[in-house]
């Protein structure tokens, strides 16, 4: 049967900002539907309306015609709209199977025969008894989506689903949502990845601000025109040169870098050696979950492991901690913009003086020199384009990308000779994005390295110089991003070999 | 079906309301329970709260109360705004007592006024030291501050029993489990003729000051309050932080310290078995009643010194035991507690049907 979905002015109003704004539109099964915008855009908003989990000020959703009140996630569920998150809503001690069977009305044995049916229909393998924190990005997504399809949905909602998911993963997502849309279901893609909109998906509706700006078919449209649309401005298009500097020197070294952990959770890192050029950028490839984390904290000097050596500008520095480390010139921008790189409570100035180096005079004789804080802290909205001055503001206040400038802001103001950062466009809209990358390109222009760990391949084809790969906490041979591919990159990420 | 959400923005000026908020429904719960037990809930509560400042002696002795509560609470301030929980600033403020007690006694047939600075300055490094057990324990050996900062409260509690009745015990005392009584010289001056308000309030205010100097304009205070947010970023941030927990736990056992010093040369003279009401477990009501905030604090311990003042008039007065103080005591506990829930985060009550419930 055919399933017609029709969302009809819907409006969401949060205090100062118009989540969604008189949104219609139409859906049909047969057809995958794309959902295109920046971060922001009002994507979110629609869907958590659609899923339940938040009600419209305004507006209706039809499903077959049928007006739906979809007060709660329960309502969705009963209506056949299944959802699958980009974080994944699993318990990640318990077995594929109790995740599956937390919420079923069947008994055990009847859920087992179902699951392996659809495990035969979409060949699909996963073992059901292996606890979930045993499995890939991908596996796990699957068992979200299995979870969906023991409902037997009509509609399926798929929330950026390849944040995590390696090339390959991608691929077999592709065809199994295509099967889904053979055989009826409707399915709703939500993303900002333009290619895979091209790729994917047979209708295309870009949100801005809250408002659908265009629905379009696939076919007529490009990257170009679609980045056009989902900015609303014509994008300069950056690439950077590379800098084939074969003779340059060497100015960051790390030898025998081992770590081990007890921890479930953490990923053990199996002899990293690698260096760094002076003007050189970096790319550590790999999907979230390989290593990245302990890297970018032994890097930073968080964890201090023995026996590693790491050098930086012809000192031994394995052995001091991150401020030390600033010292000597690195800089560090983490991936967890809110928790770690700066504090939301704390106002801007207050983010600004951690990065407190010793020329900084930030706090002399260890008093406050809440003058010369404030002053930096101008100079840093002003240089990086923060859209405030006001340096007393809450940093909780801040947009993400606004956040992001003002931490690379604080962390390249000194001018450091080596900047470590990990994901730093996480989350940003187009507009940041650009930016941070025409600075991080900016930096090699100006002969300061930098090492890029990131889970973007796009990002690191666009900024590095050379590149490797993290998987399962080994690193891949080094190549020169010329040589790359995202095809190979995909391979290695994946555990795969390219020789 | 509940739900509960955090509220983005709380307002400051809410945060720094919410104390008296809880201190009002305090005396109305408080007025709640003596009704129930059969005495006019009015007049109760003015023995309780305004018999026993009505007169210059009382108000003294609230100074004196609230003197040890305010010094522990500005010390148990640094630590818990960095995210060092020391519940044992009772034990602190105990082997304080032990360490300038024993000062004191060496001296007790001398007089001269060096022996006084010997003794308070004798206190805050017994405290200190009980302070570093924890701290130490914590920094390298991975143990939880909590349960070894409470464990160590009954360890200086016997110490102190075993001094008093033993070693220390009085000559001439006729086995009574105390010591002697200390020379003049080691006695806190009286700040009145006939009161017992001596000058250790002063070094509450002393403490206060510094404190909120430390705190607010200093490096380790900035560094406090960037642990006590995000442990994560402190961390990111290269601060120290071993050195800092042990820095905070110095500062707190030498405040708790000097309010032990400050009971045995003020009001009681001598080391005997109840040296301290529990201050060093109310000081922590206290400190989050004053949102460990110096001047908040202040108040806070004024209001908590009440409670202690309010209980033995009621048992005077009402026939009532004066341990209604705890009951007091664990109120405003419990309702700044419900309340800050209640400032952080929204609850909502979102209506469902019975079929959905099946569902």
């Amino acid at each position: 049967m055919a399933t017609d979905l029709r969302i009809s002015n819907i409006s969401k109003i949060y205090p100062g900002c118009i989540a969604n704004d008189n949104v219609s539109l139409q859906f049909k099964s047969g057809k995958i539907y794309a959902l295109l915008g920046e971060n922001g855009a009002g994507k979110s908003t629609l869907v958590k309306i659609l899923s339940g989990v938040i009600s419209p000020d305004n507006g209706e959703v039809f499903l077959n015609e049928k007006n739906l009140k979809l007060s709660s996630p329960l309502d969705a569920k009963k209506n056949k709209i299944g959802m699958v998150f980009q974080h994944f809503n699993l318990f990640e001690t318990l077995s594929v199977f109790e995740n599956l069977s937390i919420d079923a009305t069947e008994d055990n044995k009847s859920l087992r025969l179902r699951i392996n049916e659809i495990f035969k229909k979409y060949n699909f393998s996963i073992d059901l008894d292996v606890p979930v924190l045993n499995l890939s990005a991908g596996q796990k997504q699957k068992v979200e989506i299995i979870r969906c399809l023991l409902r037997s949905p009509k509609v399926l909602i798929m929330d950026e689903p390849t944040s995590v998911l390696t090339e390959q993963e991608t691929e077999e997502l592709f065809i199994s949502l295509k099967k889904f849309c053979d055989e009826g279901i409707l399915i709703i893609y939500i993303t900002h990845k333009l290619k895979e909109v091209l790729s994917l998906c047979d209708e295309v509706a870009v949100m801005r601000k809250g408002k659908v700006v265009s629905v379009s078919q696939t076919q007529n449209e490009k990257v170009e025109t679609l980045a056009n649309k989902m900015v609303g401005q014509k994008l300069a298009k950056i690439k950077k040169k590379i800098n084939i500097s074969k003779n340059k020197d060497e100015i960051f070294k790390v030898k025998h870098l081992n770590f081990y952990s007890d921890d479930p959770f953490e990923t053990n890192l199996v002899n990293l050696n690698f260096s760094v050029k002076k003007g050189e950028c970096l790319g550590i490839a790999g999907i979230s979950g390989n290593g990245q984390n302990e890297l970018f904290q032994i890097l930073s000097g968080e964890i201090i492991t023995p026996n590693t050596s790491i050098i930086f500008r012809n000192k031994e520095i394995a052995k001091l901690n991150p401020k030390q480390r600033r010292e000597y010139l690195m800089a560090f921008s983490p991936e967890d913009r809110i928790s770690q790189a700066a504090v939301p409570e704390l106002k801007i100035y207050e983010n600004v003086a951690l990065n407190n180096f010793k020329a900084s005079n930030f706090f002399e004789k260890g008093l406050v020199n809440e003058r010369k804080i404030k002053d930096h802290s101008k100079k840093i909205l002003s240089d990086f384009s923060v859209n405030t001055d006001n340096v007393e503001l809450k940093s909780q206040f801040l947009s993400g990308g606004n956040l992001q400038k003002l931490i690379l802001g604080r962390e390249l103001i000194t001018a450091p000779e080596l900047l470590i950062c990990y994901n730093p466009t996480w989350g940003l809209d187009v507009g940041a994005i650009n930016y941070i990358h025409e600075t991080l390109i900016k930096i090699n222009d100006q002969e300061k390295s930098t090492i890029l760990i990131s889970t973007d391949t796009e990002e690191l084809l666009k900024l590095s110089d050379r590149i490797a790969v993290i998987y399962k906490g080994k690193l891949s041979k080094i190549m020169s991003s010329e040589e790359v591919t995202p095809e190979k990159l995909g391979v290695l990420m994946g555990g795969g070999s390219i020789d | 079906m509940i739900k509960i959400e955090k509220r983005n923005d709380v307002p400051m000026a809410l945060y720094f309301f919410t104390p008296f908020i809880a201190i009002i429904l305090t005396i109305l719960g408080g007025g709640i329970i003596f009704y129930i037990l059969g005495f006019n809930p009015i007049e109760a509560l003015k023995f309780y709260f305004i018999t026993p400042i009505s007169n210059l002696y009382g108000f003294s002795e609230l100074l004196l109360k609230a003197t040890p509560l305010c010094l522990i609470a500005i010390g148990l301030s640094f630590c818990f705004k960095s995210n060092n929980w020391n519940i044992g600033a009772e034990g602190q403020l105990t082997f304080g007592a032990i360490v300038g007690g024993g000062v004191a006694l060496l001296f007790y047939n001398q007089e001269g006024f060096y022996i006084l600075p010997l003794v308070i300055l004798a206190g805050a490094i017994g405290g200190m030291i009980f302070a570093l057990i924890p701290a130490i324990l914590k920094t390298y050996f991975n143990t939880n501050e909590i349960l070894v900062s409470l464990m160590l409260v009954y360890v200086s509690k016997l110490i102190l029993d075993y001094l008093v009745v033993g070693p220390w015990s009085n000559p001439e005392g006729f086995n009574f489990p105390e010591t002697r009584q200390f020379s003049d010289s080691s006695r806190m001056p009286l700040l009145f003729e006939g009161l017992r308000i001596h000058a250790g309030i002063f070094l509450a205010l002393a403490a206060v000051m510094l404190s909120w100097f430390i705190l607010y304009k200093t490096y380790l205070g900035f560094q406090i309050k960037v642990s006590g947010l995000s442990l994560k970023t402190a961390k990111y941030a290269g601060f120290k932080g071993k050195t800092m927990i042990l820095v905070v736990f110095m500062i707190s056992g030498a405040c708790a310290g000097l309010a032990g010093v400050g009971e045995i040369t003020g009001p009681i003279g001598q080391l005997h078995r109840m040296i301290s009401p529990d201050y060093g477990f109310t000081a922590i009501i206290v400190a989050f009643l004053g949102r460990l905030n110096p001047f908040g604090i202040i108040f806070a311990s004024l209001v908590v010194a009440l409670t202690y003042l309010g209980a033995e008039t009621a048992q005077i007065f009402l026939q009532i035991p004066k341990y209604t103080g705890q009951v007091f005591q664990g109120m405003i506990l419990f309702f700044l507690l419900a309340s800050d829930y209640l400032l952080f985060f929204k609850v909502k009550i979102l209506s469902l049907k019975k079929n959905e419930l099946r569902h």
